[in-house]
C-alpha cells in the first residue's frame, strides 16, 4: 500500500516520509503536501529509493 | 520508505488557519489591522489562549508577526501549538482534495502523525 506519512512535532515542523512507491514516484505524489506546508529544511533520498532506481536503471540498460 | 523530507511550517492558507483556531477552541481570526505593542501589521490576526496581542499572519508570506516580550506577554508553547494544529488542518485538507483518505493519531511525545493512504 502506498502511505504518505507525516508527524508534525509539538512545535509544528513536521517531517514527511513516504512508504511503498517505486523510485522518483515518492517525489511526485509528495510534492503536493510539501508545497502546502512550507519550506523544505532537508531532504533524505532512503537506501529503498536508490535500490528502486538502480533496478530501474537495469531494466532500461537490458532493454538498449 | 523511500525518502523523508523535513518542513518548517508556513502559514499561508486561511482555511486552516480557521479549522486550527476552531480545533483549539480559540476566536474565530480576523482580518485587518492589529496593533501590536510599538507596531501595526495587517494580516490574520490569531488571538491566542493568555497572549496580551494577536499573532497576525500574511498568508502572502507565510510570516508570522507578534510580540509576546520573550514570553511575559504569552506562552511560546500557545504558538507551538497552534503551528502544529495548522500544519495537520492544512496537510489533511490537502489529501482530501487529491482524494486522499487521512488519518490522524496523536504520539506519547506529543507529536501528532497524520497517515495519508495514497490510492492507485
Amino acid at each position: 500500500m502506498k502511505t504518505i506519512e507525516i508527524i508534525v512535532g509539538p512545535t509544528g515542523e513536521s517531517r514527511l516520509e513516504t512508504w511503498g512507491f517505486q523510485g522518483s514516484e515518492c517525489r511526485e505524489a509528495s510534492r503536493f503536501l510539501e508545497a502546502a506546508l512550507g519550506q523544505h529544511t532537508s531532504e533524505t533520498l532512503t537506501a529503498e529509493f536508490h535500490a528502486s532506481e538502480i533496478t530501474q536503471q537495469n531494466q532500461i540498460e537490458q532493454k538498449e | 520508505m523511500s525518502h523523508v523530507v523535513t518542513i518548517e511550517t508556513e502559514v499561508r492558507d486561511v482555511t486552516a488557519i480557521r479549522q486550527a483556531t476552531r480545533r483549539l477552541q480559540l476566536p474565530e481570526p480576523t482580518f485587518g489591522e492589529v496593533r501590536l505593542f510599538n507596531d501595526r501589521k495587517r494580516g490574520w490576526a490569531i488571538q491566542l489562549r493568555d497572549w496580551r496581542y494577536p499573532v497576525v499572519a500574511d498568508v502572502t508570506t507565510g510570516r508570522l508577526d507578534y510580540d509576546n516580550y520573550n514570553g511575559h506577554w504569552g506562552s511560546q508553547k500557545e504558538l507551538d501549538q497552534f503551528l502544529q494544529r495548522y500544519a495537520v488542518e492544512r496537510a489533511t485538507i490537502e489529501a482530501r482534495k487529491q482524494g486522499h483518505t487521512a488519518i490522524e493519531q496523536s504520539l506519547p511525545d506529543g507529536s501528532i502523525k497524520l497517515v495519508i493512504q495514497v490510492g492507485g
